[in-house]
């Protein structure tokens, strides 16, 4: 049992590790003669250091990896068919499923997290929950879901299908993309202790004084997400260099299919922006550990700071969830509409102007924080000019639905769900911009349905497009067209009942991360209550979907949305290294209905019928 | 070819919109306490009026073809326009002009007088009629006046404004960020430790927390356990009242 073994393995050498670390700096701390050799969250920094490297080391890096580093031979495990998705594995495609799967899996557990928050909050007064419990609970779903949000399409779509898509065997780095994901499970466990270590009672954005001086979750928050952001900025740069120097011959710039765009602005975010988050917790961490007193007024510090270096990662970040999303919708209402995308070259200028643009409006997350007057004026125009790029996706999206085919299966109806919901989303991000109604706004139940709206709703509705579309090629079997129907007109209606209604309270006055709320907002409450509960019971139906298409599902065959793009030219699913030959791209991958066209061909090999013409141009 | 559609998709446009600017009727909003949350509502409905539209033209664009271009079988191939022409161009210059009118009007605009000199408007150099200190802890305010009187949650258990009276709140803390927001007024400003922040309000009705749950200073920026009931009760009263409140609670402190 290669996955048993690799997996036990992990796991033991992890402990191991955590036990070591904690003993090496409590042998240190007791070396130099201080008062406390255990306890100190600066032992559970060096448990984790070392548990992490020991994590890695046993689930399969050392012998894939780490032996080289001793001039040894290495030897990779070949395991057979699902124990693959437990070990090591360098296969790209292998890495896309892992993500997917664990993501969905973190998506469901942060759901039931959700499922809990609006249970108490389902009439005012406290029901179930005390307001640690509630913190807890509500920090863990936020963190959580952050982690879904950043990772999921990107880690587990972008995986799967960009080598495929830009016709290349594989990722430029396959070990490092490997040790990409086997970092992600760490990330959490660190989270998932939080609520032993007291619930971590910051939020996602854990601001100082606060972060602090509150219990010791706050440091296992701390190094997971610190980790989490390591595992994004060396998945960036992989994708950048995969995207960069291994498109096919011929797959120029031009012709590069949108969803490779959207990856490859994104990974740029993720690569210029991340650490940013990781200096941010850093400061915290040695805050905490050290006293270093960045954030302590009393000694100097200032609490402000620390929201620029975060919010300077952090507004990034949401083209980082946003992005892939767009792009996933962009790629696959260009398949079904049988028409080629609308206005490209617009659409690739969006995403590098939303790229360009992210970095410079991060103050809007502060317009009430205290800031300079005069910062403002500046930070809300730039926020304003956002809506330029993001516009040019509409426009894409748009005019290519328009005069189309439109043939209606599940992953075309949630990618029309991301332009619809990611429509509403853009529209009150404009009432949040604008800082005479932000004043009032800001952290409000307005601000958690706008965000709903926009990552939710435009990136977790592209992850389902995104899974639906690529399942018969992942699995070579077809889900069920009816109830992946169901499950998103299910999704879709409890979500935008939910969420639209759930600007109103903010309006009212019901501030966001509260346990209870006035008793005047208690009817709007309960209706966003039960819809929310009809909302997370919509993901009972997909997972069973999922789990029995796989196993019982009739076959797909090899190209069954009928699609141009390379990945649909080989077999489900595709084989290693992905191409038997290695394709050559003559046109442009949206060419439908364009006589004569074609994107990829096969050299010295038949496909489809379509006889296959040699050579093709350069890169 | 296009006409043929563009009339029926234009006209859904229409409607939906139509349907969809009755929420800028709809009062949505709490009670109106201040000048300040007079401006707050009507940006708010001018930026509905303006939004309704675009969502709306989303919504009819989507609608309209899922209806009228729909395909049940995948072997049909739809229109080859590439969108290389004139329209992305129009589109452009449309949207672009969209952003940068909300961006001067009410975006700058709006924080120009939110910002100018001696109005009761938000975070002006305010000459104000009443200046009260505000301070956060875990999980409390203490609201000083300028003649040292102090209110809290056992001294006063309210905090007592005179309306028509331009009211300077300066803000700090003394342990973690708090946020002080009142609902009423539509106004919001964080309370940091080691500097103080503020923010003015001019009230204009008369009410009471007993009576409305908008009258009430709310932490708004996550403080830790209690955070959720972080508040604190405001009755807004005419100037003679509030002189004779204020001048109980001196006796009383004596």
């Amino acid at each position: 049992m290669y996955a048993a073994k690799s997996v036990s393995g992990g796991i033991g050498l992890g402990l191991i590790g955590f036990y070591l670390g904690l003993g090496f700096i409590a042998l240190l701390r007791w070396t130099l003669g201080y008062p406390e050799p255990w306890g100190g969250e600066i032992n559970i920094i060096g448990g984790y250091i070392f548990g992490l490297i020991g994590w890695l080391m046993g689930v399969g890096m050392w012998g894939i990896w780490g032996r080289e580093w001793f001039g040894q031979r290495t030897y990779p495990r070949k395991a057979p068919g699902w124990q693959r998705y437990f070990t090591f594995n360098t296969d790209h495609k292998v890495i896309g499923v892992q993500y997917t799967v664990t993501f969905i899996i973190v998506f469901l557990l942060a759901g039931a997290l959700a499922m809990m928050m609006r249970l108490e909050l389902a009439n005012s007064g406290m029901q179930f929950l005390s307001h640690a419990q509630y913190n807890g609970t509500m920090s863990l779903h936020g963190t959580l879901m952050i982690a879904v949000a950043v990772a999921a399409v990107i880690g587990g779509i972008g995986n799967y299908a960009i080598p495929l898509l830009i016709g290349a065997e594989d990722m430029a780095f396959p070990r490092l993309n490997a040790l990409t994901f086997w970092l992600v499970p760490p990330v959490a466990v660190a989270l998932l202790s939080t609520p032993f270590l007291g619930g971590m009672e910051t939020g996602w954005t854990a601001y100082p004084p606060l972060s602090v001086t509150t219990n010791s979750a706050q440091i296992m928050f701390d190094l997971g997400i610190i980790t989490f952001g390591l595992t994004s900025i060396l998945g960036g740069l992989n994708f950048l260099v995969t995207i960069m120097f291994m498109r096919a011959p011929g797959l120029s710039w031009g012709r590069l299919p949108i969803f490779v765009w959207a990856i490859f602005a994104t990974s740029w975010i993720a690569l210029l922006y991340t650490q940013g988050f990781a200096v941010a917790l850093l400061l915290i961490a040695l805050d905490r550990v050290a006293g270093m007193a960045f954030f302590n007024s009393t000694a100097g510090g200032d609490p402000l700071l620390y929201q620029h270096v975060f919010w300077f990662y952090s507004h990034p970040a949401v083209y980082i969830m946003v992005l892939p999303g767009f792009g996933m919708a962009l790629e696959i209402i260009a398949h079904f509409s049988r028409k080629p995308l609308f206005a490209y070259r617009y659409a690739v200028g969006a995403f590098l102007g939303i790229l360009g643009l992210s970095g410079v409006v991060w103050a809007h997350h502060m317009f009430t924080a205290g800031i300079p007057n005069y910062l403002h004026g500046p930070f809300l125009v730039a926020t304003e000019l956002i809506s330029v790029p993001t516009g040019l996706v509409f426009l894409s999206a748009l005019g290519t639905i328009w005069m189309g085919k439109l043939w209606l299966k599940t992953p075309m109806l949630f990618a029309l769900a991301v332009i619809f919901n990611f429509g509403c989303g853009g529209v009150t991000g404009i009432f949040l911009a604008d800082v005479p109604t932000d004043i009032h706004l800001q952290d409000t139940y307005f601000v958690v349905a706008h965000f709903h709206y926009t990552i939710v709703g435009g990136e977790i509705f592209g992850l389902f497009a995104g899974i639906y579309y690529y399942f018969p090629k992942i699995t070579g079997r077809m889900y069920n067209e009816t109830l992946g129907k169901l499950q998103f007109w299910w999704m879709f209606i409890a979500f935008n009942v939910t969420f639209f209604t759930m600007h109103l309270p903010g309006v009212q006055g019901m501030n966001r991360r509260i346990a209870d709320y006035q008793s005047g907002l208690d009817t709007v409450n309960l209706i966003v209550s039960l819809s929310g509960l009809f909302l997370g019971a919509s993901f009972i139906l997909f997972v069973y979907n999922m789990i029995n298409s796989w196993i019982r599902g009739p076959l797909a065959g090899d190209n069954p949305w009928q699609v141009r793009t390379l990945e649909w030219q080989v077999s489900s699913p595709p084989p290693l290294e992905n191409f038997p030959t290695p394709p050559v791209v003559q046109g442009h991958p949206y060419d439908y209905g364009v006589p004569g066209s074609v994107h990829g061909v096969f050299p010295g090999q038949k496909l489809g019928g379509v006889p296959v013409v040699g050579g093709g141009g350069g890169q | 070819m296009h006409i043929k559609h563009l009339i029926p998709a234009a006209v859904l446009w229409v409607i939906i919109t139509a349907v969809g600017e009755l929420l800028v009727i709809a009062n949505l909003y709490p009670t109106v306490g201040s000048l300040e949350a007079d401006d707050f509502d009507w940006i708010f409905r001018f930026l509905l009026a303006i939004g309704v539209p675009v969502f709306a033209f989303v919504i009819a664009a989507i609608v309209y073809s899922m209806y009228a271009f729909r395909s049940a079988k995948g072997d049909e191939m739809g229109s080859t326009i590439r969108g290389n022409g004139w329209f992305p161009r129009i589109w452009l210059i449309v949207t672009g002009g969209l952003a940068a009118f909300v961006m001067v009007f009410p975006g700058l605009t709006g924080l120009q007088k939110l910002q100018s000199d001696r109005t009761a408007y938000g975070w002006g150099d305010t000459e104000a009629d009443v200046v009260i200190h505000a301070t956060g802890a875990q999980f409390n305010w203490t609201f000083t006046f300028a003649d040292g009187t102090e209110v809290n949650i056992i001294k006063g258990k309210e905090l007592v404004l005179p309306v028509h009276q331009k009211v300077r709140f300066n803000i700090d803390s003394v342990d973690v960020v708090h946020s002080l927001w009142i609902p009423a007024f539509r106004m919001k400003i964080d309370a940091i430790p080691g500097r103080t922040t503020y923010m003015t309000v001019e009230p204009t009705v008369k009410g009471s927390y007993a009576e409305d749950q908008s009258f009430r200073v709310q932490c708004a920026e996550l403080c830790g356990l209690d955070h959720s009931v972080m508040n604190f009760p405001i009755r807004v009263v005419e100037k003679p009242e509030f002189d004779q409140w204020l001048a109980s609670l001196k006796t009383g402190a004596k």
